[in-house]
């Protein structure tokens, strides 16, 4: 079987800078995978590419076995995205956000459904009917992670998902990965919270400067040890 | 220096940098520039023309042989308008009123051979004249290069910074106030440089510096409200579709709506509506070519007392000059009569017009600039009134010669006897009754009277945009 | 289809967009409204005009006595009314002139005075449909689709969405086809109202319709490839008004001034001068001269055409012939010139949807400039036809008898 998500040997180019050297990385199907990186590592600008925002100027990437770039609309049919800071529109509330958002990715989803995936991110049922300009960067959050999973694709790929929400959302929010992964997805997470990272990725690669500069996994039955990442992340750029 | 000096310098560097108001106001400059030196060639080209034709109008009146007067009241007359100094500026309603009036006897006729009339038909936004360009163009220009003064300090939070320095509102309001300015003046260059030249051409000072002066007032107008809106509203893409709007609305659409509205609230008669309602009215005063119309009988009766006769053949006057110049007069009267209804309806049409100021800027700065340039309706009826002058004056001449010169066997039996109708030619010379005509604007104080309301106007508009900057600046707040 | 649902309900709820339909609809109400206002008060003025001229010229007939003196005194209204259409396009009718009172005496002294109109009406313009359909309506659309993907931008919106379509055209197309659409429908709706109420006939609305919802689509091509630019909403909003300034207002004008440097018209005002010039030294002439040039163009009258006395109205009406005759080249000149410059501004129209817009309505409501030049020749035809009643009144010298006049030629109005 073919790895949900995999990058080979990418390379990115933008604006004469180099933005990803020579990355490589498979996620397999069912795999929590976690890309740790300082800021202006690389990490969105990995996403991108594989949501075909992005073209490789080196190397590839592929989904579900097919490169990205040969079929562009497979791969984002294939995949439910999570933006960073993701915004929906403000003037509209979350059930009307979520069914026009749905009704572009061409499913129809009702009501009842809705509010089973805004329970599972604890949103507020009170807020849910108001226009999500009122609402605060978590619930807005919360919100968008609501509509990844409604998409019900395979595979999802989250930006900076717990950035904005405070500890019992961070909570929640780990406990519902590990429930997507238990129910069969791959989720692609990029993120520079190191210990958010370890506590629910299977994998975690590390990034510096474009370079894959360090590969975590966890051993079996244990969770990825903390220090020895943190260390690594916090390592000067060694040769 | 002082601080809204300071914060208008910074907002000019800031300019000059941005590619988009650069292109923009370059691509302005050269628009402006091109069309005032067509415009003003153009222009002096056709008053040189129209002076040459009225020369050459006078000079054929003047070599025409002898003959009957009442020919030469046929043969009439043309009056030319040239067109002042300004209007290399502003030609006004120039190209859209005739230029050429023909006179002759028995009739008014209207103005003919409008340029318009043999334009090509490229849809009704096809002319281009420095003022135009000025009353559409250049409002345009600052709302893409000011929309954004405070917006921009706002976005990108130095506005905190300043106010948080000591800055007031109002100082910093100054300040974009005194960058927007300044670039106006930029472009007041332009109708500055042609209002200099008109006068070193003969118009007057104070008329060209009106206009420059009212120009001036527009585009601080449209300073102050790109100003104000730039303080009120709170995002960048609001404000300029607002100000666009408002653009929108001013300059193109309420100026027309303001057109319908006077056409459909007074109804001023064409001319030929007004000349059948005449001509009901006129059969009465009789046929002035046929002297046995009983219409005369009260006038004969008169003129015989007068001479102390006792039948037309024997009065010293030729009874058909004299019945000729008394129906003349009265046929003058009542086209007079009709005229200036006609004339009044039209100019209560151009003050509603006019008053539509109120809601456009445009429109008042356009009524002003006309009547300074003496290029207006005003200017046009004048126009008509002095050549319908020039023509009774040398129509009666004539009639009075008519009178005089002839006997009224001769007249009588013209038709029939060669010899009588040899003795009905009058003397070349005596065609030099007709006065030269040379149609100058109005005074510059009666022309700076009519431009006072929509000067007025457009201080009303400063006044009140004033006010909501003044109050826009003192709530001003991260 | 199901996007378009989507995208419908979706603008529904668009306040901003809905602002500026809304703005559209008001407009096209006012401007229709007007314009058949308008073209109401002219029908009304043709009537109330027609009447009063019956009236006039029965009055001025009877106070005469001959053949000669019915001809001079009797003046006829020649006009064209406003064609059903005419209610979205006002055009040439502002600036040509549509009504005319002629008599038998020399036409080219009189079809050349047109109506008095104020001034200001024809300087800054009427509000009509086809100025909103052609100059307006592109601004709004600017207004309505810049930010397309731009403010989708700017909110942080667009990886997501075009993330959650798969195709950008599954997001965009519709969107945008959505917006235009509303505009089109904005505006075409009042239209459609006013062309009910006016009774311009299924085709010409039609085709009318066509000739928008095209223009705007023109124009939305032009804003969707520029809204595709990096570039934030200002500025994109700031190109995008400049293109339209300049394909709306600077193209247009500059073609004018070529096309009317490089297709010269002759000088009105000449055409005048060299009439009166004509039919004055007619009177000096020798009278045979003068019948000589008349009977080349009517051979039918040679054998009455002696003139003996010093004054006959036969001559007279000759004469004045004649001076038409001798301003035909300079009139054709002029006729042709005009003829010219509006082909010509048929091309020069392609750089320019906003002109092709405004042209095609007027072709359609019957005032564009062809039209106009095809009422003067109409009116030239009546005047022809005068001639070819009085004629033979004048050669044949008949008593007089005002019953014959009653078949005067009527004027008939161009259908």
């Amino acid at each position: 079987m073919p790895p949900a998500l995999e990058a080979r040997s990418l390379s990115l180019v933008r604006d004469g800078t180099i933005v990803l050297n020579d990355v490589s990385f498979a996620v397999a199907p069912g795999e929590v995978y976690a890309l740790l990186g300082g800021n202006g590592a690389g990490k969105s600008s990995t996403l991108l590419t594989f949501l075909g925002f992005l073209s490789p100027s080196g190397g590839e990437v592929l989904v579900a076995g097919r490169p990205v770039t040969q079929d562009v609309e497979a791969a984002r049919s294939a995949i439910a995205y999570l933006p960073e800071a993701a915004s929906l529109y403000g003037h509209l509330n979350a059930y009307e956000n979520l069914g026009y958002f749905l009704d572009l990715a061409g499913r129809r989803v009702d009501r009842a459904a809705m509010d089973a995936a805004l329970d599972q991110v604890a949103l507020p049922p009170e807020a849910r009917g108001r226009r999500m300009q009122s609402y605060s960067k978590g619930m807005r959050q919360k919100t968008a992670i609501a509509l990844a999973l409604l998409r019900d694709t395979p595979i999802l790929l989250l930006d900076e998902p717990t950035s904005g929400l405070d500890p019992v959302a961070i909570d929640e929010f780990h406990a519902m990965v590990k429930a997507l992964a238990a129910a069969g997805r791959t989720v692609l997470m990029v993120t520079h919270d190191v210990y958010g990272a370890c506590q629910i990725a299977d994998r975690v690669g590390l990034l510096r400067g474009g370079r894959m500069v360090g590969s975590f996994e966890a051993e079996s039955g244990r969770r990825i040890d903390t220090e020895t990442v943190h260390a690594a992340f916090a390592a000067r750029e060694a040769a | 220096m002082s601080a809204p000096f300071r914060i208008a310098r910074e907002e000019w560097r800031l300019w000059t940098r941005s590619r988009v108001v650069v292109v923009a106001a370059f691509i302005v400059a050269v628009l402006l520039a091109a069309t005032s030196v067509l415009t003003a060639l153009r222009l002096a080209d056709e008053a040189e023309r129209r002076t040459a034709r009225q020369a050459s109008a006078e000079a054929t009146f003047f070599a025409q042989p002898d003959r009957h007067p009442h020919r030469m009241v046929h043969y009439g007359h043309y009056a030319f308008r040239t067109p002042p100094p300004l209007s290399a500026f502003d030609p006004g309603v120039d190209a859209v009123t005739g230029q050429s009036i023909y006179l002759e006897g028995h009739r008014q006729n209207t103005a003919m051979f409008a340029d318009t009339r043999a334009a090509a038909d490229l849809g009704g936004f096809a002319a281009l004249t420095p003022a135009n360009l000025y009353q559409l163009l250049i409002p345009l220009l600052l709302i893409i290069i000011g929309h954004g003064v405070v917006l921009r300090e706002r976005e990108s939070g130095t506005l905190s910074v300043l106010l948080a320095q000591g800055q007031t509102g109002l100082a910093i309001a100054g300040g974009k106030a005194l960058a927007l300015a300044g670039v106006a003046g930029l472009f007041l260059l332009p109708v500055a440089v042609l209002a200099g030249l008109s006068v070193t051409g003969g118009e007057s000072p104070l008329a060209a510096g009106l206009l420059v002066g009212g120009y001036a007032l527009y585009l601080a107008v449209w300073a102050a409200l790109v100003l104000a809106v730039s303080l009120w509203v709170r995002q960048r893409s609001v404000a300029l579709g607002v100000l666009v709007l408002v653009w929108l609305m001013v300059a193109l659409i309420v100026p027309r709506i303001g057109i319908n509205a006077a056409s459909a609230a007074i109804d001023a008669p064409g001319k030929i509506e007004s000349d059948l309602v005449m001509l009901a009215e006129e059969r009465k005063l009789g046929d002035g070519h046929n002297a046995a119309d009983p219409a005369f009988e009260a006038l004969k009766k008169q003129v015989l007392e007068q001479y102390q006769a006792a039948s037309v053949e024997e009065l010293p006057v030729n009874w058909r000059g004299v019945v000729a110049g008394h129906s003349e007069a009265k046929l003058t009267a009542l086209m007079n009569a009709h005229a200036e209804r006609r004339m009044e309806s039209e100019a209560a049409q151009a003050r509603i017009v006019t008053w539509f100021g109120l809601a456009s800027p445009t429109l008042a700065v356009g009524a002003a600039s006309r009547a300074l340039a003496g290029t207006d309706l005003a200017t046009h009826h004048r126009f008509l009134r002095e050549s319908e002058a020039l023509r009774f004056d040398f129509v009666q001449g004539l009639n009075d010669l008519h009178a005089t010169a002839l006997t009224y066997a001769d007249d009588a039996a013209r038709s029939s006897d060669a010899e009588a109708e040899k003795r009905t030619r009058v003397n070349a010379a005596s065609w030099r009754l007709l006065d030269t005509f040379r149609f100058v604007p109005d005074p510059a104080a009666a022309r700076a009277a009519r431009a006072a309301l929509p000067l007025l106007l457009l201080f009303g508009w400063l006044a009140v945009l004033g006010g909501a900057i003044v109050a826009g600046a003192r709530r001003l707040a991260p | 289809m199901s996007g378009l649902l989507r995208e419908a309900r979706f603008l529904l709820r668009d306040r901003g967009a809905l602002l500026w339909l809304a703005l559209a609809l008001l407009l096209s109400a006012a401007a229709t409204g007007f314009g058949i206002a308008e073209v109401r008060g002219q029908r009304a003025t043709i009537a109330a005009l027609l009447e009063e001229d019956a009236r006039d010229r029965a009055d001025a007939i009877s106070k005469q006595e001959d053949w000669g003196g019915a001809a001079y005194a009797a003046f006829h209204l020649a006009y064209a009314p406003p064609s059903d259409f005419a209610f979205a396009a006002l055009g040439q009718r502002d600036t040509a002139p549509w009504l005319h009172r002629v008599r038998m005496l020399a036409l080219e002294g009189q079809i050349h005075e047109a109506d008095t109109k104020n001034a200001d009406f024809g300087l800054i313009g009427r509000f009509d449909f086809a100025f909103l359909a052609a100059t307006i309506a592109p601004l709004l659309l600017i207004l309505l689709l810049h930010d397309l993907r731009a403010g989708e931008r700017v909110a942080g919106r667009h990886d997501l969405l075009v993330a959650t379509a798969g195709a950008p055209q599954r997001l965009w197309r519709p969107r945008a086809t959505v917006r235009l659409a509303g505009l089109a429908f904005a505006m075409l709706v009042p239209f459609w109202i006013g062309a009910g109420i006016e009774g311009a006939g299924i085709a010409k609305t039609l085709a009318a319709s066509v000739l928008v919802m095209g223009g705007l689509a023109v124009w939305g091509l032009i804003v969707v490839a520029v809204g595709r630019l990096a570039a934030p909403p200002p500025v994109l909003l700031a190109v995008l008004v400049g293109l339209w300034l300049a394909l709306a207002l600077l193209v247009p004008a500059l073609s004018r001034a070529v096309i009317e440097a490089a297709v010269p018209v002759p000088d009105g005002a000449e055409i005048l001068m060299l009439q009166r010039e004509a039919v004055n030294d007619a009177w000096d002439k020798p009278k045979a001269a003068t019948m000589e040039t008349f009977l080349a163009r009517h051979p039918e009258w040679r054998s009455l055409g002696e003139v003996s006395k010093p004054f006959e109205w036969k001559w007279y009406y000759a004469f004045q012939q004649v001076g038409d005759q001798q301003a035909e080249p300079i009139v054709t000149a002029y006729r042709e010139g005009r003829l010219a410059r509006d082909a010509a501004a048929e091309w020069a129209a392609l750089l320019s949807p906003a002109a092709l817009v405004e042209r095609g309505f007027e072709r359609l409501a019957g005032t564009d400039m062809r039209a106009m030049i095809a009422y003067e020749d109409h009116v030239r035809a009546f005047h022809a036809d005068l001639r070819a009643f009085h004629y033979p009144l004048f050669f044949r010298d008949p008593p007089y008898d005002p019953v014959v006049l009653k078949g005067l030629p009527r004027y008939q109005p161009m259908p």
